[in-house]
Order: C-alpha cells, then sequence, then structure tokens
C-alpha cells in the first residue's frame, strides 16, 4: 500500500496550501479584517459584527491562537461568508463545482480515450506518413491555449454558425424538464467540452506513442508476431494495454490541468462552474470566496492525485516494491 | 553523456521550424521600438477600426494600434518566458545537484519538498496569492519562478545521481575532489543538455501562464501582453474585429508555444534515449 513517503508528501502539500490560504490575507498591511474580507465588504459592517469577526478569526490574539482558530474553523466546514453572494462560501462553491466536474470529468474522458488510440495507432506506424503527420498535428495542437481554442469555437460555432449556445449552462427560465432538459445541458456543453479535450489530447497521446515505441522492442511483441496473431490483437491487447500504465498515472496530474485549464474555458463561455466564480470573486474583490476556492480546488487536485498514485499502485505492484 | 545537441535538432524537421519562429518572435520583441508604426499605449478616438494602410491590424476598443500592441507583447511574453525559464533552471539545479551530493537528512528534505510542490496545482497558488499582490512584470517573473522549479529538480536530482556513480566522477572523489569542485567541474557540464530541456519547456510554461494570467485579468495594466489582448477582444466577439484583433494575438501565442515544444521535442531523446530514432523515417 501506500508508503509512508507518499503520506508525507501529501501531507506537506496540505500544510503548504493551508498556511499559504491563512498567512496571505494576515500578511497584507493594514489590517486584516479588510484583507479578509475586502475593503467594499468592510465598509458596510457594523461594529457589532466587526468586533465579533474579530473574536471568531482570534484577531487581537497570539498568531499561535489564530492558527487555532483557523484549522478548527476549517474543521467545521467554515470557509467564511460571502458578501458578494450574501452567501456562506462553502455554499457558493458547493452550488458551482458540479458544474466543473461535468466539464472536467467529460473532456478528461475523452480526451484520454482519444488520446491513447491516437497514440497506439500512431506509434505502431512509427516513422510513417500518418504518424509523422499526427505528430507533427498534436504537438501544434499543444501550443494552442485552451482559452484560445475556445474562443475560436465560440466565434466559429457560435457567433456565426449559430449552432451552439454563446454562454451559460443552462437556457435560463426554459422551464425544460427531462430528455429536453438533459439535451439543453449537452448542447451547452459541447463547445467548452470540445476546447478542453483538444487542448489536453496530446498528453496521453505523446505519452502512449512513446511508451508504445518502447514496448513494441520488448521480446513478447515478437512472441506475439511470430505466433502469427492478427496485428490488432498484437497492437491493442499486447502492446496497447502494455502502454496503459504511465496514462494512468499521468490522468491525476492531467485532471490538475484540465481542472485549471476549465478555469480559463469557463471564462470563455461564461460557463458557471468554479472557474467562472475565481474570476467573479476577482472581479468584485470578494476575499473570503476566492480563499475557499483556492482551497476546495488544491485539495480536490491533490485527492486526485492521491487515489490515483493508490489505483497505479494496485495496478502495477512492482511500483509499490520499488522503494 | 556525450551528446551533440546541435546535431540533435538540426536532425529534425519541426526543430527546425521551431527554431525560426522563436528566432522570428525574438526579432519582433528586439525590435518593437523600431518597427512599430505607433506608441502601443497611445489611445485615440479612432477606435475599432478595420485593418487599412495606417494601421495594419486596425485599432481597439480605446483607438490602439493592434499591430504595434502585438509587437510589443512580444516583448513581455518573451521576456517572463526566458526569465522564468532561467531562473527555473537555476533554483532546479541548485537544489537536485546539492541534494544528490550532499545526501542524508538534507537530501531527504529538500526531496519530500520538492515531490510536495509537484502535486500543487500551481495556477491556483498563483491565482491566490495574486488576488492579494497585483503583480507588475518582475513580481510575476519571481513567483512564476518559484513555483516551477521543482519538476527539473526531481530529474536534475535522479541525474545527478546516477552521474555520481560514474567512474570519472568517483575518481575525480577518491583524489578528494571538494562537493562544489565536482559540481561545477564535472556534474554542471555532464548535466548540460538536460539543464536545456529543462530551460525550453520552461520557458514554454511561462509563456502560456502569463498569458492565461493576464486574461484572467490577472496583469499589471501598464504591461502590454497577449493575454490582456484576447481578453479584450473576447469582450467584442459579436462584432467582426475578432478577425484581426483576435486571431493575430491567439496566433502569435500559439506559434510562440508550438516553437518552443517542437524544439523541446527535439532535444527531449536526450533525457530518453529509448525515444532515440523514434522520429527517423
Amino acid at each position: 500500500m501506500l508508503s509512508r513517503q507518499h503520506i508525507i508528501t501529501y501531507g506537506i502539500a496540505l500544510v503548504f496550501i493551508l498556511a499559504l490560504n491563512f498567512l496571505l490575507p494576515r500578511m497584507m498591511p493594514g489590517d486584516p479584517l479588510m484583507a479578509i474580507y475586502g475593503e467594499e465588504a468592510l465598509v458596510a459592517m457594523t461594529p457589532q459584527l466587526k468586533a465579533e469577526l474579530v473574536e471568531r478569526f482570534a484577531l487581537d490574539q497570539s498568531i499561535w491562537q489564530q492558527v487555532g482558530a483557523y484549522v478548527l474553523a476549517l474543521l467545521r466546514g467554515e470557509l467564511g461568508y460571502s458578501y458578494y453572494y450574501n452567501a456562506p462560501v462553502f455554499s457558493v462553491v458547493l452550488g458551482r463545482l458540479p458544474w466543473t466536474l461535468l466539464l472536467v470529468g467529460t473532456s478528461l474522458v475523452l480526451s484520454t480515450i482519444l488520446g491513447i488510440v491516437l497514440g497506439v495507432e500512431s506509434g505502431w506506424r512509427r516513422g510513417s506518413w500518418t504518424d509523422r503527420t499526427m505528430l507533427a498535428g498534436l504537438m501544434s495542437l499543444n501550443g494552442f491555449p485552451d482559452f484560445f481554442v475556445g474562443m475560436v469555437l465560440l466565434i466559429v460555432f457560435g457567433v456565426i454558425g449559430g449552432i451552439f449556445p454563446l454562454a451559460g449552462a443552462l437556457t435560463p427560465y426554459s422551464g425544460l424538464t427531462g430528455w429536453a432538459s438533459v439535451a439543453d445541458i449537452v448542447t451547452h456543453m459541447v463547445l467548452p467540452v470540445t476546447a478542453l479535450s483538444l487542448a489536453h489530447l496530446s498528453g496521453g497521446y505523446l505519452l502512449t506513442r512513446n511508451t508504445m515505441i518502447t514496448v513494441l522492442k520488448e521480446p513478447y511483441i515478437l512472441t506475439a508476431r511470430a505466433k502469427g496473431l492478427p496485428p490488432h490483437a498484437v497492437k491493442y491487447r499486447h502492446a496497447g494495454r502494455n502502454s496503459l500504465l504511465p496514462v494512468v498515472t499521468q490522468t491525476g496530474i492531467w485532471a490538475g490541468r484540465v481542472f485549471t485549464g476549465a478555469l480559463f474555458v469557463e471564462l470563455v463561455f461564461a460557463y458557471p462552474g468554479v472557474g467562472y466564480l475565481t474570476y467573479e470573486a476577482m472581479m468584485a474583490r470578494d476575499y473570503p470566496v476566492i480563499q475557499g476556492l483556492f482551497l476546495v480546488v488544491a485539495v480536490a487536485v491533490l485527492a486526485a492525485n492521491f487515489l490515483v498514485e493508490l489505483s497505479y499502485r494496485k495496478l502495477d505492484p512492482r511500483v509499490s516494491r520499488a522503494h | 553523456m556525450h551528446i551533440n545537441v546541435k546535431k540533435e535538432i538540426l536532425g529534425s524537421g519541426p526543430a527546425i521550424i521551431g527554431f525560426v519562429i522563436l528566432l522570428v518572435m525574438i526579432m519582433a520583441a528586439l525590435l518593437a521600438p523600431l518597427i512599430a508604426p505607433y506608441d502601443p499605449q497611445q489611445q485615440s478616438v479612432s477606435s475599432l477600426l478595420a485593418p487599412s494602410m495606417s494601421h495594419w491590424l486596425g485599432t481597439n476598443h480605446v483607438g490602439q494600434d493592434i499591430w504595434s500592441q502585438l509587437l510589443y507583447g512580444a516583448r513581455t511574453s518573451l521576456l517572463v518566458g526566458f526569465s522564468v525559464g532561467a531562473l527555473a533552471v537555476l533554483f532546479g539545479s541548485i537544489c537536485g545537484v546539492s541534494a544528490a551530493l550532499i545526501g542524508g537528512l538534507y537530501e531527504r528534505i529538500i526531496m519530500r519538498l520538492v515531490d510536495s510542490l509537484i502535486v500543487i496545482p500551481m495556477i491556483i497558488v498563483i491565482i491566490v496569492i495574486a488576488a492579494y499582490i497585483k503583480p507588475n512584470i518582475l513580481v510575476l517573473i519571481v513567483l512564476l519562478s518559484l513555483l516551477s522549479w521543482e519538476s527539473g529538480a526531481r530529474i536534475i536530482w535522479s541525474q545527478t545521481l546516477s552521474l555520481k556513480e560514474r567512474g570519472y566522477i568517483a575518481a575525480a572523489r577518491s583524489f578528494g575532489a571538494r562537493k562544489s569542485y565536482l559540481a561545477w567541474r564535472h556534474i554542471i557540464p555532464a548535466l548540460g543538455p538536460i539543464l536545456l530541456v529543462d530551460f525550453i519547456y520552461g520557458i514554454r510554461r511561462a509563456v502560456f501562464l502569463e498569458a492565461g494570467l493576464a486574461f484572467l485579468g490577472i496583469s499589471d495594466p501598464a504591461t502590454i501582453s497577449w493575454g490582456m489582448m484576447m481578453r479584450d477582444a473576447l469582450g467584442f466577439s459579436y462584432l467582426n474585429v475578432w478577425q484581426w484583433w483576435l486571431v493575430p494575438t491567439g496566433i502569435a501565442l500559439s506559434l510562440t508555444i508550438v516553437g518552443l515544444t517542437f524544439i523541446g521535442h527535439a532535444v527531449e531523446p536526450i533525457i530518453d534515449p529509448r525515444l532515440r530514432g523514434a522520429e527517423v523515417a
């Protein structure tokens, strides 16, 4: 199972995130309450509320007592209160999370599967015209930032083509139910998901292709060929399956990247996920929401990496014995 | 590790394309004050003009010349890219080489730190920091460098470990060479190609991040950046101005990243020699 080393690694990462979240507003010059809540919110506050907040954050006490108050609040699931949305930060973030997960999950699955298939085909034909075209094409695609791909798709298929909706995740006030509402969500998803999948296709492709090239040199591939197996069986059952492992390890890291990629793409399509929320909160200087988002997203990505590492160890027992 | 980097790069078609692209961008950045027909910050009443002889790419919403902005944007992108690339390689090699050579508790602490930083999503960290301190270009460079040296450090560390056992380095150690001498005289020169790959990918990441952050609105408004231009252009996507405003900017940014990817991919077999010959047809 997991080694102590890994638990320490993730522990340090978590402490780093929490420490950053705790220290940033408190290191700002001036009133820490202002840095925690933002200027606008502070103007509207009554003296009683201010006093209450100072007490809640233990701001009049030593730094260690402040740390204690901070950790206790986190353990209770309190991320603060957003004066802009007039709701607890936790519920604001939670309300947006499903949209982002939908976007990221779909894109991750699509781009990984397509990347693996293209990588296997490309590596199998390595050096051929098809392989070189695919390699150059996908590497170029890799250079196109996801938000630029998104904007081009938006203009071509949304503004000019008018095929897909321009913004949002649902048609507002449409009163759609059942399958009609599912179809509505899907049509709103098409462009952002395409942008994200295209921008993140090359990772899986390049890795699978590289592994494929190494795996194809293995003796068991020669054996499989020598015993007369049809090419597609050698390609997918023998070489392809063994090229999967590195892709699995990377999925955790990609999940993080697609998640942050969604931040940009959501802004392009005004898609109401956590990425767009981050943008809104920054524009409104809603510091509690920014902090809460940072915590939730960072911990989610850490958790994804952690889970992938666990599953990798299950898939390839050599890894856990390697240390 | 005797690899002819020049041969490796010149032997690959895409790498040559990459070099040409990068060279064009560097020229644009260096010569911007000479080629740009207008001051990129100069606002005028003639806003959202279509391309013409006097404004090759038209003007933006506040009447600034887009072509001039594009040239100055290359400056920002490449300045941030190269600085962050260099600083990240510097931090990465200091930590990687010293950890491998010194060993013991020091090595364990440094490498745990590196592993932890690898699993943290950096863009989000930068966003939260930038939300508090509106970074100018210098702060942005430092911030990006501090948060992007760790993956390089890991590769450099593992390579140094294997180099340490090589005959000639073991020989130098048996003659009583000090660690600092080993590092400068033997390890760093032998790491050359790997540092180069790390540098190129460091530039690529920084160019992308700078544009992305500016696109999100995290940038110094006084600095012209491709990301900022795209963000401004997005607000006018319902007009036909995107053709000469958004598209050229996006293409310039993408080409820069593609060029760096091509160069990086050609040098990558240095890190993983098993890939050698994969490109040869």
